[in-house]
């Protein structure tokens, strides 16, 4: 099939063409109340098609891959592509490239029986307080292939398995657990469900707490869905749209000087590691943020054109995208941030981050699961019902503390993966309704 | 484009000469046209296209979901046998039995008029409609200085067939503009986001007013930089606009009363309710509480006839008169609630289960006129618009932070503020409910929940509300 789609786009006598072929297998478990509630398998491939001509250009994609439909899907991108509004853009990046990949596989994830997983993370959860148990669990294996007109070919596969682990004592009192992994080697479902569990116990009869502005404790899971945030704000579209906190600002100083923040294209345990970008070019690493600098943002090549710069490879056609972020570990060990803290606030997890602006960073988010409270560097009370406020170049400027130990983090709330330490922020406004 | 329907007769026939207990087979096709103007310069535009079959069975009481767009019968005759033996293998670790609420068996087919087809909105259509929109932003809002605009036009075309014997066909197409505006003045930045849509043909860009609309924003955004002052804090009257009463509608009505979520379904990732499967009649709100949603409304951006499960679609009366009224439910919560499923079932694409969702949710209008409501507030706000918002995984606690806000003094609307905060409980919010008028307006958007996440188009909205005594702050 490939081969046809080359031949096709080679006699329409294009300037540019990428054609990306993704093959899919994602199979997962949900699960609620200690009971599974589905099982789901899913299979799929999909064709991506980029084109340019005279200034011209245009992305498809297509899960239709019918006879037939595919030589019509492209005739009708062409067409659209000629009707089109001429855009700024650069050409290609001209390969051939040489693509290394990791070695960070497990294509024994494809066939794995996923069920006992599922047991082990609720018994786990269970063993440790956990009145019922909830999460999902999913494993995937992904075949991607590239070619496009600018001399790059390339394959590449990568695995992963994930899951989400939420553990009840009571309607109020619950805990938090991840496990994500490359390999089944290294993927730990009685971890997830042991923290889930341990955390819904602690989190029983929580107390409100006051208003006003607290040293807070941000967990892995929390400080990665901050650290999310800055590093899609690092992407060169996002500043050109005004959606960034970041436009001019490189070379200088975002956050405390002990803060480094670097996008990985491949790294053992990132789960969306890729050997090449949806360029062609091979992916790498790139400090974003480094020792508290903001020394780059992320480019393709048509983001880098406009820049006067190189891309960074993390294309994305249309805009250039982190592929796994990884925050640099501080000195911190998890009893040391506790005694730390002094008087504070422990965030296991959080939900629902929104903007009221993303070019000024201004946010809010929301708590969910154990949190506590601490006083002198002790916990004192599970509490509840309450939101953090802030903007994100303070909040940066106001990391006092970086812990030693990284956790992976992946679900429903951190899409880019994220390896990430606690972190102690101090000033963070906390707001209730309740 | 058509959809290869006997492909999912035979899947389910299959299924039937199986002996499984319930099998559905959805062939799905999305088609999206998509344009984007930066800073009035256009980017790329794309196409995007899906078309596969979700099969869904029960076998012995266990539930098991597979799609795949390999449309060859061979491959998804497997897909089938290894669902059953998926469901079959889970089966000891299904507690509880999943069971479907008894529904009458619907033959249909049904679309969205258009009087322009939507395949007329073409990338070029699209992009043109963008500049005009740039250009009139440039010229209403003189402080906005950053635009991201995008547009696209959709086509969603399903076929469904049950073992039951339903059989239904469909036809949406969707019109959609998103923008996010910047403007800056005097070291202040303001940024509002904007999100129409609607169902029909091209002709939708006109219906929904997306060009009044969108000049409007950029006069408002560009005066708040210049003109907003600091917002009054403390309890006072608040007076919303209906893209406010929509959010709350959506967030603090609509979602806690969804039966997976109050069943703990949800619970991992987009949480659960304050409410208990026990509290239908329990009063939550004013007399003046009358929250509907209803996937019926003609052009809506949530609209269906029928759902994903086959159920026929009406109006459901979520809060009447302050009382919980009615959950949303799919076949499997309405067999656990002993009711009628009253056809919640939705799913975003063909590789996504059906899951419950609201349609259009909404404040139901009341009899006040727009300018009544102001009459007798001697000090309070007039939040019209918002931007940040969010609440908490149970929906209780909630927060909206105004966009275009003013002052309200001895009934009149005064000067513009700057990002009052509203913070609220959903009890406290809902019986500080005292008049609603008899305007009604939507907003569109885009609501996220499951695993894989599916986002489905809804619209939410309201009248201009008045609540009395609320905590006001501010950023």
């Amino acid at each position: 099939m490939i081969d046809f789609v080359i031949k096709k786009l080679n006699s329409l006598n294009l300037e540019d063409f990428v054609v990306l072929f993704f093959k899919n297998r994602d199979r997962m478990i949900r699960f609620t109340n200690n009971s599974i509630t589905v099982t789901k398998d899913k299979t799929g491939s999909a064709l991506f098609i980029y084109m340019a001509k005279e200034r011209k250009r245009i992305a498809g994609a297509t899960y239709d891959l019918r006879k037939g439909e595919i030589a019509s899907f492209i005739s009708s991108l062409y067409k659209s592509m000629m009707a089109s509004s001429e855009t700024e853009y650069a050409h290609l990046p001209r390969g051939p490239f040489r693509y290394v990949h990791n070695g960070d596989i497990d294509t024994k994830i494809g066939e794995e029986d996923l069920t006992p997983y599922v047991s082990r993370a609720i018994y786990s959860a269970l063993e440790n307080g956990a009145k019922r148990v909830a999460g999902s669990l999913s494993a995937f294996i992904t075949n991607i292939e590239i070619f496009t007109s600018g001399g790059a070919e390339g394959r590449d596969i990568r695995t992963g398995i994930e899951l989400n682990v939420r553990a009840f004592t009571s309607k109020e009192s619950s805990g938090h657990g991840i496990a994500v992994s490359t390999r089944l080697s290294s993927f730990n479902p009685e971890e997830a469900g042991r923290l889930a569990g341990m955390y819904s116990k602690m989190a029983k009869n929580p107390k409100t707490v006051r208003e006003g502005r607290y040293r807070v404790l941000l967990s892995s899971t929390v400080a990665a869905n901050i650290f999310e945030h800055v590093g899609i704000s690092t992407s060169a579209f996002m500043v050109e749209a005004g959606l960034s906190f970041f436009k001019d600002k490189i070379g200088e100083k975002v956050a405390v000087s002990n803060l480094t923040l670097i996008d990985h294209g491949q790294i053992q345990g990132g789960l969306d590691s890729r050997s090449f970008d949806d360029e062609g070019l091979p992916t790498k690493s790139n400090k974003l943020i480094d020792s508290g600098i903001l020394l780059t943002y992320i480019h393709n090549s048509t983001t880098a054109k406009k820049f006067k710069t190189e891309s960074t490879a993390n294309a994305g056609i249309i805009e250039p995208h982190p592929w796994n972020l990884e925050v640099k570990s501080g000195d911190m060990d998890d009893d040391e941030m506790i005694r730390e803290l002094k008087s504070g606030i422990i965030v296991t997890n959080n939900w629902y981050t929104r903007f009221q602006s993303y070019r000024t960073g201004e946010f809010s988010t929301i708590p969910r699961d154990a949190a506590f409270l601490v006083e002198n560097g002790e916990v004192k009370a599970s509490i509840h019902g309450f939101r953090l406020s802030d903007s994100i170049p303070r909040l940066l400027n106001s990391i006092s503390g970086i812990g030693k130990k990284r956790r992976w983090i992946k679900w429903w709330e951190v899409e880019t993966p994220t390896l990430s330490p606690q972190i102690i922020v101090d000033g963070m406004t906390v707001t209730k309704a309740l | 484009m058509s959809l290869d329907l006997d492909l999912a007769d035979f899947v389910v026939e299959r299924g039937v000469d199986e002996k499984v207990d319930y099998v559905e087979a959805r062939l799905h096709l999305t088609v999206k046209n998509e344009a984007i103007l930066k800073n009035g310069f256009p980017e790329l535009s794309a196409v995007i296209k899906a078309y596969g079959i979700g099969i869904r069975v029960i076998v012995k009481g266990a539930l098991a979901f597979g799609s795949t767009n390999n449309l060859e019968r061979r491959e998804v005759k497997e897909l089938l046998k290894r669902l059953i033996k998926q469901a079959t293998n889970s089966r000891p670790l299904f507690k509880k039995p999943v069971s479907f609420s008894r529904e009458k068996v619907e033959v249909a087919k049904w679309c969205v008029e258009e009087k322009r087809p939507i395949e007329e909105a073409t990338g070029e259509w699209l992009m043109d409609k963008l500049k005009e929109l740039d250009k009139a932003i440039v010229e209403r809002g003189r402080n906005v200085k950053d635009r991201f605009l995008t547009m696209n036009s959709s086509l969603e075309e399903k076929y469904f067939v049950t073992s039951e014997g339903a059989k239904i066909l469909s036809r949406v197409p969707r019109l959609e503009f998103y923008g996010v505006i910047t403007a800056y003045s005097n070291g202040k930045i303001s940024q509002r986001s904007v999100q129409y849509g609607g169902a029909g043909g091209i002709e939708s860009y006109e219906r929904i007013g997306i060009y009044e609309k969108t000049c409007k924003e950029a006069e408002v955004t560009s005066k708040i930089v210049e003109k907003a002052k600091p917002s009054p804090q403390g309890s006072m009257d608040l007076i919303v606009g209906p893209e406010v009463a929509g959010i709350m509608a959506h967030e603090s009505v609509g979602h806690p009363q969804e039966a997976d979520r109050i069943l703990g379904r949800e619970a991992a990732q987009a949480g659960e309710s304050y409410l208990n499967p026990n509290d239908l009649g329990v009063k939550i709100g004013s007399d003046q509480t009358f929250v509907s949603d209803d996937p019926t409304i003609p052009y809506s951006f949530g609209f269906y006839l029928f759902d994903d499960e086959g159920v026929k679609a009406g109006r459901r009366r979520l809060i009447y008169g302050g009382k919980i009224s009615e959950f949303l439910h799919n076949r499997q919560t309405a067999s656990f609630f002993n009711v009628k499923s009253n056809a919640a079932a939705r799913a975003s694409e063909f590789d996504k289960e059906p899951i419950i969702r609201m349609a259009n949710t909404y404040v139901e209008p009341g009899d006040y006129g727009v300018e009544e409501l102001f009459k007798d507030v001697k000090e309070g706000v007039y939040v019209k618009s918002f931007m940040e918002w969010n609440i908490d995984d149970k929906r209780l606690n909630q927060r909206y932070v105004g966009h275009e806000a003013y002052l309200v003094k001895n009934g009149e609307v005064k000067e513009m503020i700057l990002n009052p905060v509203i913070e609220i409980t959903t009890p406290k919010l809902w019986s500080s409910l005292d008049a609603r008028a008899d305007d009604l307006d939507f907003v569109a958007a885009t609501c996220g929940k499951g695993d894989p996440m599916q986002g489905v188009p809804v619209w939410m909205g309201g009248p201009h509300l008045r609540f009395r005594n609320v905590k006001i702050g501010r950023r």
